[in-house]
């Protein structure tokens, strides 16, 4: 066995592990954590088909950004309820994993009795070591032949954050319904019970001067106030009574 | 043993069909978003695999596009996430039932 | 330009000495930041352990390592355990791409004096710049602490902000020098550059003020110094995300943000100061290493400037600053460079 086909069985292993760690993890944040270790063997498996742009792109934007923030939503959601070990439902784990076999040795069946090869190219590895690297040589495709497609991604993306901002901040948009605002409450354990029984996880942030005191004078605490500018809420001593 | 572009292969369809069972076995819905990423990332090893078997370059360019694409999916997927979570008070797919009573 | 091949042990051995004087760098480093902190608040630091205080990264190491490790009750253990390791570990393996000069002769064998010269080097240092956020984040997750995931949640959100910009910085290098080398990139700035009498080396500080600025005032953010060092800001957060880490584990997390800083000075050094080249070095290669160090020195010294200086940012100012100052000057510069990229190749008018 070459090293080459040591190190592919190696990485290949390490990512099929990771991601059987992926679905089968409990804790979500476990998950994501598997997952990053299997984009990290993903990324050695690209560097191994000589695409060493796209390893380090797959490393950046795959386990730089998207986990990080994916990491950053568990946080904020509440993640006490953990769907599966509620209610675990037999049926659709046997039929998920029967259908995953079948289409396995489908596809398994499908490469081996594969015949068919596409034209052939003429990137060898000779002549991407003549423009000086494979980054250079993708570099020359996408911006000749790719240009569209790679102008249209562009547009996909800009598309993308202006429908992420939407999306999460509704109330800057629709007028009427209240301000809300959110402290980090997902925390699964160490959660502070005192904020748990409060009004459903949430805090309203935007009151009347009127119902501030009002809540303030009542059981004479302070209410949690959280703004989406800090600003908004600098004038807090002239407005007094803070106790 | 050499290696073959037949062993790339069949690591992909292996993470594919690993993320794939997962979509339907998980009812937490990052878990699902992360197992669609997973299988993105599979798609990409057979994109780049074929590529490398015919010696060109766009099997790269389209696993770079795919990248790109994910990332915004990422950012809409995970605001719509962040949505649900706050208005059901729940990340269970099975619990998202408005659209169909 | 490609490096001489050399065998595995010798890179090796490269490779052991970079470390180690790396980590010896980091312990040193924490002396002298408290001795010029010192001096600028008109105190004597440390005077007690050795002569001018030299021992103290002794004696604190020592310290460090004797104190109980406390774990929580309720934390989730081997996340607990293995988060300060990806802090250190992401931190130290990006020394792996920053060339410390060309290729000597020692003994009669060609010895490199860089770890290796990747193909996408810049790419790899700002990647692994970037993972290391997974220390913060995970080790404040772990340790079931309010203030610690606070401190977590800050550290993600200005992390991917100001990546983006350190990234973006360096777009206008590439355009240049065409190459996402570092080695190449190096190699490109011992050229000189004759403006009118003026003979000046071709360091892209010169060529490339804006990015210069920009990559600086990232590159403190992403490795959470002051002035935004947000994600443990001792007066709202106790001290963030390390709040519930003591002894060893929490020595990781000090060791890593140190030798982030020496990296991220190196990688600063490197791009836009020419790196080794300075008067002399192309005659002795001892010379060049010594002009990398006076460089990063002069970093080193900026940052704890910086931190005796400037009050702590606000969060929304922070992300502000990002978002509406940074990010359309990084852009700004990109096409500004494009273009004059496109005018001295004559491709246009």
């Amino acid at each position: 066995m070459t090293w080459d086909a040591l190190i592919f069985y190696l990485l290949g292993a390490v990512s099929i592990l990771a991601a059987l760690g992926v679905v089968a993890a409990a804790n979500p944040v476990h998950s994501a954590i598997f997952l990053i270790l299997c984009f990290f063997n993903v990324a050695g498996i690209f560097v191994m088909l000589g695409a060493q742009f796209l390893a380090a792109v797959q490393v950046i934007v795959y386990a730089g950004a998207i986990l990080v923030l994916v990491l950053f939503v568990l946080m904020l959601v509440d993640p006490d309820d953990l769907p599966e070990f509620h209610n675990a439902r037999p049926v659709q784990r046997i039929v998920g994993v029967l259908l995953g076999a079948v289409l396995l040795l489908e596809v398994g069946l499908a490469i081996v009795s594969r015949t068919v090869m596409g034209q052939q190219g003429n990137a060898t590895p000779e002549l991407i070591a003549l423009v000086g690297g494979n980054t250079q040589a993708l570099g020359n495709v996408l911006f000749s032949q790719y240009l569209l497609p790679f102008e249209a991604v562009s547009l996909v993306l800009l598309v993308g954050v202006v429908g992420a901002i939407v999306l999460a901040l509704p109330e800057r948009l629709g007028a009427g319904s209240p301000r809300r605002g959110t402290i980090s409450l997902g925390h699964p354990r160490g959660a502070d019970q005192a904020l748990a029984a409060g009004p459903a996880f949430e805090t309203p942030i935007v009151q009347t001067r009127l119902e501030r005191e009002e809540a303030a004078s009542l059981d004479g605490s302070r209410d949690l106030i959280m703004v989406s500018d800090p600003d908004e809420y600098t004038t807090i001593g002239k407005r007094g009574r803070v106790r | 043993m050499a290696l073959t572009v037949d062993h790339y292969l069949f690591l992909s369809a292996a993470l594919f069909i690993i993320g794939m069972m997962g979509v339907l076995i998980r009812r937490n819905i990052l878990i699902i978003f992360l197992c669609v990423e997973l299988m993105m990332t599979a798609v990409n090893i057979t994109l780049v695999a074929f590529g490398r078997e015919t010696n060109t370059l766009y099997g790269q360019g389209f696993a770079l596009f795919t990248i790109a694409v994910a990332a915004a999916e990422a950012a809409v997927g995970l605001a719509i996430i962040l949505m649900l979570s706050r208005r059901f008070r729940s990340v269970d797919v099975d619990e998202f039932t408005i659209l169909r009573d | 330009m490609t490096a001489e091949p050399q065998p595995v042990w010798l890179t090796f051995i490269v490779a052991f000495i970079i470390m180690n004087v790396l980590l010896i760098g980091m312990a040193y480093m924490t002396w002298f930041e408290r001795k010029v902190l010192a001096a600028m608040q008109d105190r004597m630091g440390p005077t007690r352990t050795g002569p001018r205080g030299l021992l103290q990264p002794l004696a604190d190491g020592v310290k460090l390592l004797g104190k109980e490790d406390l774990i929580p009750a309720a934390a989730d253990k081997w996340v607990f355990f293995f988060a300060p390791l990806v802090v250190f570990v992401t931190a130290i393996v990006q020394v792996a791409v920053i060339p410390f000069g060309n290729t000597i002769t020692v003994f009669g064998h060609p010895v490199n004096l860089f770890i290796t010269d990747l193909n996408v080097g810049a790419l790899f240092l700002i990647a692994f710049g970037s993972i290391g956020v997974y220390g913060v984040i995970l080790g404040a997750y772990a340790s079931s602490n309010r203030f610690s995931l606070l401190g977590g949640l800050r550290s993600a959100a200005q992390v991917i902000s100001y990546e983006i910009i350190v990234g973006l910085s360096l777009v206008g290098i590439f355009l240049l020098t065409s190459s996402l080398s570092v080695r190449e990139i190096m190699l490109q700035q011992q050229a000189m550059l004759q403006i009118g009498p003026l003979t000046l080396p071709n360091w892209f500080i010169l060529s490339q003020p804006l990015a210069f600025v920009l990559f600086l005032i990232a590159v403190v953010a992403e490795t959470n110094r002051s002035p935004f060092d947000l994600p443990e800001a001792e007066t709202e957060l106790v001290s963030g995300f390390h709040t519930e880490y003591s002894a060893f584990r929490f020595s990781f997390y000090f060791l890593g943000e140190y030798i982030n800083m020496i990296v991220a000075s190196l990688f600063a050094a490197t791009m836009f100061l020419g790196g080794i080249s300075g008067p002399g070095s192309d005659r002795f290669w001892g010379l060049g290493i010594v002009w990398l160090l006076v460089k990063v020195v002069l970093f080193l010294f900026f940052y704890i400037w910086l931190r005796a200086t400037l009050p702590r940012f606000r969060y929304d100012q922070l992300m502000g600053l990002a978002w509406k100052v940074l990010l359309p000057l990084v852009l700004l510069n990109i096409v500004v460079t494009a273009f004059i990229r496109l005018v001295g190749n004559g491709q246009i008018f």
